[in-house]
C-alpha cells in the first residue's frame, strides 16, 4: 500500500511539474519551434531587452508590494476581531469576495471607478490596481490569520491582562509573535494572489499601468513565443526561491 | 494614493531623474509602427510618447468610454468612428495642422464613415479572406470552399462574430450588414453546419499553426495571412469571390485630450510618406497613403494579398455601424453558434 | 484584576476599530461596486454600447431562455466533473504527504510552489504541449506510434486538463489539512480488527476526511464554473460556458445590463452553494 502510494505520489508530481520543465527546458532552446536546436540564451536576451517586459514587471512588483501591505496589515486586524467575538455579516461578506468570479469583480470595480472618477476627474492606473487587488485579497489574509489563531490559546492574551498589560500591549507581546508564521504566509498568498492576477487587472489598469500577466497574455495570443518561456522560467524560479525561503522562515 | 506618487516612487526606484519632456498618450492596434518610427517623432519633438497596444476594438472602447482615460491618439475601426463622435468622444480635426492630409490616396480623401475627414485620418486598411496551404488543389477560392469536407479538423475561422456572420452572409450572397433576421439566420445556421468540419475559432494565433502546417485553410486577415507567407512560401491567400469584408483603421484625437496641436502634429507625421513606407516595410500592412506606397520596393507595391488589383477590390464591402435591435439579434447568433 | 483602560467598552471599542478598515474595504470596494452593478442589471443597453433607461426586468426574464440554461448546464456538468477529476487526483496525493513524516513540509511546498506561479504561463506551457506541432504529438510521431497528430488541443478535454490542473492544489491543502490531525490509532484500531489496508480507507479514512473534502470541492467547483481564460485558450472557442458568456457580455456584445444580471446570478448561485455545504459548526473558514 505504502510502495503504490509512493508510486502515485511520484507519477502526481510528474503531473505537477511536467509542464513547467519542459517550458524551461524550451527557454534555452535555439529553434524557434518544438525542433531542439542547441542550446541559447537568446530568449532570455530578447526578454531582457524588452522595454515593455521590464516596465510591466516593475509596475507588477510594486503593485504587489502596496497590496500586499494593505491587504496584510487590514486582513490581520480583520481576523483578530473575529477571532474575539464573531461578527456574521461582515464574515459574510468576506465570503462574498472569495466566491464571487473573478470576472464580476472587476467589471463591478469598473464600473463603480468610472462613476466616481467620471465626478472626480481621476483616471484609471495603479492606484485603481492596487485598491483592486487590496479588495480581494483581504479575505484570503482572514483565513488565513484566522485558522493560525485558531489554534492558538485565547486565554494567554487574558493572562498577560492580568498581570497588568493592556489590550494593545496584550496583543503585541503575546499574540502577535505567535502569529508572526501565520501573517507571513497569509502576505506571502496575498503577493502571489496580486503578482499573478489577470482577469481584475486588465479591467482596471490604466495608461501606465500595464502588468506582467497582461504583457504575457497579450504575447500569448499572438501565438507561440519563446520568450515567453523565458520570462515564465524566471518568474518560476524567482517566486519558487521566496516561496521555500519563506517557509523556511515560518518551519523555524 | 495617486499615479504620480507612483511614478514618482518607481522613477526613485529605478535610479533614473523624472522625465521633464511633454507627453503623448498613443493607443495603437499591435504592429502598427515600425521600431524607429516613436524614437523618431520624440526625437524630432523633443516629447516623451506613451505607446500601448491593444488587441480589440472592443479593449480599446472600454478604455476611452469613460471620457477620461489618458489616451490621446487612438485608432479605431471605420464603423466605430460614427458612435464615437455621437457620443461626443472625439475631437474635431484641424486640418491646417495636418499639411500631409493630401497624401492619403484618392479613395481615403472621402471615406464614406467620415466624408470631410473632419474627425478622423485612415491609418491602415486590409481585408479579410481566406489564407490557405498550397498543397490544396484547387484552391479555396470562395467562402463556400471553408465548407468543404477535405478541409475537415484543419479549418479554422475567427473568433469574432462579425466576421464569421459576415463569411456566412457573403456567401449566402446577402450583404455583410445585414440586419434582415431571416438572412442572420440562415446565416446563422451555415455557421453551425461548419462548425462540424471547425478546429477552432482563432485570431491572429492562427498564423504559427499555418506556418506548421496544422491548419490547411483558416479566415484570416490579408495582413496577417501576408506575415504567415513570409514565414513559408507554401502559404497563399485568396480574396473569396462572393465578396470580402473592408475595414480600415483610423487615427483619432480624443475629445479629452489636453494635447491637441502635439496629438496633430503626430498623425501628420506618420502621413509623411516616408515614415508610412518605413511602418509598412516593417509590419507589412496596408496603408493609406499613395505617397508612402509609391516609395515601397516593388515587392511591397505589388504584393497582391495587401494591395489587390481594382476589380478585385470592388468585391469588397466596408464594415458598417449596425443598430442596436441588429446587434442583439446576432450577439444572440454568435452565442448559438457558440454553444452548439 | 483588570486594569482601568481594558473595562468591556473599551475592549468593544478597540473591536469594532480593529474590524473598522476591513469593512472600509469591503464596504466601498466590494459591496458599493456589487450594487453598482446590480443597478445595471435592471438598464436597457444603449444604441451602440453602455446604459440607457428605462428600467427593465427584461435581463433577469431572459435567462430563462433554453439557449443560456444549455450554457449554465454544460458550466455546472464541467466544473462539476474536473471537480471529480480533482478528488480523485488529490486525494491519494494528499494520503501521501500526511503519512511523509518528517518530509511532509517538503512535498507540501512541491505541491504549492506551481501554484505559486502564474495562471497564464501554466495554462500556456499546456498549450505548448498540447498542439499539432507540440511536444507530445512530436514524441509520440518520432517513437512511430502514430501516423498524425492527434489532436489533443481545442476541445473539451483539453478545457478539462486546464481545469483540473489548475485547481488541484485547492483540494489537496483541505484534505491534507484534515488528513493530517486524523488520529493514526484510528488505522492501527482498524487493522487490529481485521480490516484490510483497502477497507481501512473507505471506511475510516475518506469518512473522517470529508470536511476537508468538502470544502476542497467547493473551493474548485465554485472558481472552475465561472472561468473562462481556460476555456478560451484551451477550448479554442469552440464550445461556450457561463464565464465566456459573461465575460463577451461586456466585451463584443457590449450589453452590461445583460451581463450584470448574468454575473449576479452566477455569484448568487455560489455563494448558496457555499452555505450548503459548508454551514457546519466547526467548518466555517471565516
Amino acid at each position: 500500500m505504502r510502495r503504490l502510494l509512493g508510486l502515485y505520489a511520484a507519477g502526481f508530481y510528474a503531473f505537477l511539474h511536467l509542464p513547467l520543465v519542459i517550458l524551461a527546458v524550451f527557454s534555452f532552446n535555439a529553434s524557434r519551434f518544438t525542433v531542439w536546436e542547441g542550446l541559447s540564451l537568446r530568449w532570455y536576451q530578447a526578454a531582457f531587452q524588452d522595454a515593455q517586459l521590464a516596465e510591466a514587471t516593475l509596475n507588477s512588483l510594486i503593485i504587489a508590494a502596496v497590496a500586499t501591505l494593505f491587504s496584510t496589515l487590514i486582513g490581520t486586524l480583520c481576523a483578530y476581531g473575529l477571532w474575539k467575538r464573531a461578527a456574521p455579516v461582515l464574515a459574510g461578506s468576506l465570503y462574498l469576495t472569495l466566491v464571487t468570479p473573478e470576472i464580476v469583480t472587476g467589471v463591478a470595480l469598473l464600473a463603480w471607478f468610472q462613476l466616481v472618477f467620471r465626478q472626480v476627474g481621476f483616471q484609471l492606473g495603479l492606484h485603481t490596481v492596487i485598491l483592486a487587488h487590496v479588495s480581494f485579497s483581504v479575505a484570503y489574509v482572514v483565513v488565513v490569520v484566522l485558522a493560525r489563531l485558531r489554534t492558538m490559546d485565547a486565554t494567554l492574551e487574558e493572562a498577560a491582562m492580568d498581570l497588568g498589560a493592556t489590550e494593545w500591549g496584550a496583543f503585541g507581546r503575546v499574540t502577535l509573535p505567535a502569529l508572526a508564521p501565520g501573517i507571513a504566509a497569509a502576505a506571502l498568498l496575498a503577493f502571489t494572489l496580486s503578482f499573478d492576477d489577470y482577469v481584475i487587472t486588465s479591467l482596471v489598469a490604466g495608461v501606465d499601468s500595464e502588468t506582467l500577466p497582461m504583457v504575457i497574455y497579450a504575447l500569448a495570443r499572438r501565438g507561440a513565443n519563446p520568450a515567453i518561456n523565458a520570462v515564465s522560467t524566471m518568474i518560476v524560479v524567482g517566486l519558487g526561491t521566496l516561496v521555500l525561503a519563506a517557509e523556511r522562515l515560518r518551519a523555524r | 494614493m495617486n499615479r504620480r506618487g507612483f511614478l514618482l516612487g518607481a522613477a526613485a526606484l529605478a535610479g533614473c531623474a523624472r522625465d521633464r519632456r511633454r507627453r503623448l498618450n498613443v493607443f495603437n492596434w499591435s504592429s502598427y509602427v515600425a521600431p524607429e518610427t516613436i524614437p523618431r517623432f520624440e526625437a524630432e519633438y523633443g516629447v516623451r510618447v506613451r505607446y500601448s497596444i491593444y488587441e480589440s476594438n472592443e479593449e480599446l472602447l472600454a478604455r476611452i468610454i469613460s471620457g477620461n482615460s489618458g489616451w490621446d491618439v487612438v485608432f479605431p475601426t471605420n464603423y466605430y468612428i460614427r458612435p464615437l463622435r455621437e457620443f461626443g468622444l472625439l475631437a474635431p480635426l484641424r486640418h491646417r495642422w495636418l499639411p500631409h492630409l493630401a497624401q492619403l490616396e484618392p479613395r481615403f480623401q472621402a471615406p464614406e464613415w467620415d466624408r470631410q475627414l473632419q474627425w478622423c485620418v485612415p491609418y491602415m486598411w486590409g481585408a479579410t479572406g481566406i489564407a490557405y496551404r498550397r498543397t490544396l488543389s484547387p484552391p479555396p477560392a470562395a467562402w463556400a470552399d471553408l465548407w468543404s469536407e477535405r478541409l475537415r479538423g484543419r479549418l479554422t475561422m475567427l473568433d469574432d462574430p462579425a466576421e464569421v456572420l459576415g463569411a456566412c452572409l457573403k456567401k449566402l450572397g446577402c450583404s455583410l450588414n445585414s440586419t434582415d433576421p431571416g438572412e442572420l439566420r440562415r446565416a446563422q445556421r451555415e455557421a453551425v453546419a461548419q462548425k462540424r468540419l471547425l478546429r477552432a475559432y482563432l485570431n491572429a494565433e492562427v498564423r504559427d499553426q499555418l506556418v506548421a502546417g496544422d491548419v490547411l485553410a483558416a479566415q484570416l486577415w490579408a495582413t496577417t495571412a501576408q506575415q504567415a507567407i513570409d514565414a513559408s512560401s507554401e502559404l497563399a491567400f485568396a480574396y473569396p469571390a462572393e465578396g470580402f469584408p473592408l475595414y480600415a483603421d483610423n487615427a483619432v484625437i480624443l475629445r479629452e485630450s489636453r494635447r491637441p496641436e502635439l496629438a496633430h502634429r503626430f498623425i501628420d507625421y506618420l502621413l509623411r510618406p516616408e515614415v508610412a513606407a518605413d511602418v509598412v516595410k516593417a509590419t507589412k500592412t496596408a496603408t493609406a497613403n499613395a505617397g508612402a506606397r509609391a516609395l515601397l520596393p516593388e515587392s511591397l507595391r505589388a504584393n497582391a494579398t495587401l494591395f489587390p488589383p481594382p476589380e478585385v477590390l470592388a468585391r469588397g464591402e466596408w464594415f458598417q455601424p449596425l443598430p442596436a435591435s441588429a446587434q442583439r439579434l446576432r450577439d444572440r447568433l454568435w452565442t448559438e453558434i457558440k454553444a452548439a | 484584576m483588570r486594569r482601568a483602560g481594558t473595562a468591556p467598552r473599551a475592549v468593544a471599542r478597540l473591536r469594532r476599530l480593529v474590524l473598522l478598515p476591513a469593512w472600509t474595504v469591503v464596504a466601498l470596494l466590494f459591496l458599493v461596486p456589487l450594487l453598482v452593478i446590480g443597478s445595471y442589471s435592471l438598464l436597457t443597453r444603449g444604441a451602440y454600447w453602455g446604459l440607457s433607461l428605462p428600467w427593465t426586468l427584461e435581463n433577469y426574464t431572459r435567462l430563462f431562455d433554453p439557449l443560456y440554461a444549455v450554457i449554465l448546464l454544460r458550466s455546472v456538468v464541467m466544473a462539476a466533473v474536473a471537480t471529480a477529476l480533482c478528488l480523485v487526483l488529490a486525494f491519494p496525493a494528499a494520503l501521501f504527504i500526511s503519512r511523509a513524516g518528517r518530509r511532509k513540509n517538503f512535498y507540501l511546498h512541491l505541491v504549492i510552489i506551481p501554484f505559486w506561479t502564474s495562471f497564464l504561463v501554466r495554462t500556456y506551457a499546456w498549450m505548448f504541449l498540447l498542439r499539432d506541432t507540440g511536444l507530445f504529438n512530436t514524441l509520440l510521431q518520432a517513437l512511430g506510434l502514430i501516423g498524425e497528430p492527434l489532436p489533443l488541443l481545442y476541445n473539451d478535454g483539453a478545457v478539462l486538463l486546464g481545469l483540473v490542473y489548475g485547481y488541484l492544489p485547492f483540494m489537496v491543502l483541505p484534505i491534507y489539512a484534515t488528513l493530517e490531525r486524523l488520529d493514526c490509532e484510528l488505522l492501527e484500531a482498524a487493522a487490529d480488527l481485521g480490516a484490510r489496508p483497502w477497507a481501512a480507507v473507505t471506511r475510516v479514512i475518506i469518512p473522517l476526511s470529508a470536511p476537508g473534502i468538502r470544502a476542497g470541492a467547493v473551493l474548485v467547483f465554485i472558481p472552475a464554473l465561472g472561468a473562462y481564460l481556460t476555456p478560451e485558450l484551451l477550448g479554442g472557442g469552440r464550445s461556450i460556458m457561463i464565464g465566456n458568456l459573461i465575460q463577451n457580455q461586456f466585451t463584443t456584445a457590449r450589453d452590461w445590463p445583460f451581463g450584470s444580471a448574468l454575473s449576479l446570478v452566477l455569484t448568487a448561485a455560489a455563494m448558496a452553494l457555499l452555505f450548503v455545504f459548508l454551514r457546519r459548526r466547526g467548518e466555517e473558514l471565516l
